[in-house]
């Protein structure tokens, strides 16, 4: 045992709930600690001042009132409880019981009518009534069909005509535009090969010079021989 | 079912009684635990007035509130809950009088009793001083050295009340009681102040 254990066993000393093992072990520490002896007296100490602390009594017995059950209110409440049940599922059960039928006698005094067919989901008050078809006659739908054949037909011939134009004039520009390289083309091959011509007259004049010094060396070689 | 019966009757039967339409079990409940909540709220607030209405709206409580009881067994640590609760609930409603209150006495009191020649005015005196010091504490250790010193409750039910670990009650009392100690030196408060009968 240390201090912080010894400590913490005051309250449990001082209120005497201290197991008997623990409190010898406890009281024999304490002997051997001064300090901490004296520290739990003076906690008693304040203890048995606190025990002096004066208490006043109630000025009044309180009693409460059993209500008055000869109300209608009472005996309204009393019919209520004795017959919704206490447990809350089955007071849950009840309640949604009770909503159903709720719910199927306004459906009944409004002649309530849900139904779901082809159409979809329908809700009413009263018969259902199948609905009014009012619309084009056959001669109209075929005359308007007419119409929006004509204007289709028109329309898919004006965009083929746009696209053949916008064809023609692609065609065209690539046609100008390959002329336009094989010219360039023609122009470079030709600048190529006058280039070579040019090169190779000025190679064969150069080696014609130096033949012609080589033979105007020899011959002065031989005439001085 | 008369009050005679009632009287020697555990306070579990005596709530179960109550829940199967004996009103007048309650009312034997209410005599049994009225002067221990009212004491338990006097301590806490040093004021009659404020005691009797806690007292009054935890028995009131207590009737409206008696059919959550889980463990009929618990009344008196479900009771001193609501108490409590409810001295809590003041406390916060009426916080700033009460601080002002608070702050007037953590002023040192003036101590002639020291030099009083009668024995008797100093008893009373130091009454009132250990009411003030009391209040001054923390109001966490303060319940806890309440229900421990006077009211008598075991560190479990405390804890169970406070719903804190007996480990945390014993430590604010703990706390409470040396904060007491310091207060009572620096007022030159000791135990023999009270010696005079």
């Amino acid at each position: 045992m240390n201090k912080e254990t010894a400590r913490s066993l005051f309250m449990d000393y001082l209120y005497d709930e201290l197991e008997p093992g623990q409190r010898k072990e406890l009281e024999q520490f304490l002997a051997n600690h001064p300090d901490l002896q004296k520290e739990l007296e003076e906690l008693g100490d304040v203890r048995s001042m606190l025990q002096h602390l004066p208490v006043q009594d109630p000025a009044e017995q309180l009693v409460i009132v059993e209500p008055d059950k000869s109300g209608f209110q009472d005996w309204w409440n009393e019919f209520i409880n004795s017959w919704i049940p206490q447990s809350k599922i089955v007071r849950a059960g009840f309640t949604m019981a009770s909503l159903l039928i709720l719910f199927v006698m306004l459906g009944a005094f409004t002649q309530l009518n849900i139904s779901i067919n082809d159409n979809g989901f329908q809700l009413a008050f009263g018969e259902p009534k199948e609905p009014v078809q009012q619309g084009y006659t056959t001669e109209q739908v075929e005359y308007l069909l007419e119409q929006v054949r004509q204007e289709n037909a028109a329309m898919v011939a004006e965009a083929v005509q746009a696209v053949q134009e916008n064809q023609d004039q692609k065609l065209e520009q690539t046609l100008v535009n390959f002329a336009d390289y094989i010219e360039q083309q023609r122009r470079n091959d030709l600048q190529m090969i006058s280039s070579g011509l040019n090169d190779m007259e000025e190679t064969y004049y150069t080696r014609f010079r130096q033949t012609d010094q080589v033979l105007g060396d020899l011959i002065q070689t031989v005439s001085r021989n | 079912m008369n009050t005679g019966q009632n009287d020697d009757m555990e306070d579990a039967q005596l709530v179960q009684d109550f829940r199967g339409g004996n009103h007048q079990a309650f009312n034997t409940l209410v005599s049994r635990w009225q002067d221990r909540i009212h004491h338990f709220a006097y301590r806490f607030f040093a004021s009659s007035d404020d005691a009797a209405e806690i007292t009054q709206k935890t028995f009131i409580k207590a009737y409206h509130k008696l059919d959550t009881l889980d463990d009929v067994e618990k009344f008196g640590s479900w009771l001193y809950t609501i108490a409590n609760n409810l001295c809590l609930d003041e406390l916060k409603r009426v916080g700033r009088k009460r601080a002002t209150s608070y702050e007037a006495l953590k002023t040192a009191p003036q101590t002639e009793t020291a030099t009083s020649a009668d024995g008797q005015i100093l008893r009373n005196e130091g009454l009132v001083l250990l009411h003030k010091a009391l209040l001054q504490l923390p109001v966490d250790q303060r319940v806890v050295v309440i229900m421990k010193e006077y009211e008598g409750l075991k560190f479990r039910e405390i804890a169970e009340i406070l719903d804190e670990s007996e480990n945390t009650i014993k430590s604010r009392l703990y706390y409470g009681l040396s904060s007491l100690k310091k207060t009572f030196d620096s007022w030159n408060i000791n135990k023999e102040v009270f010696d005079y009968e």
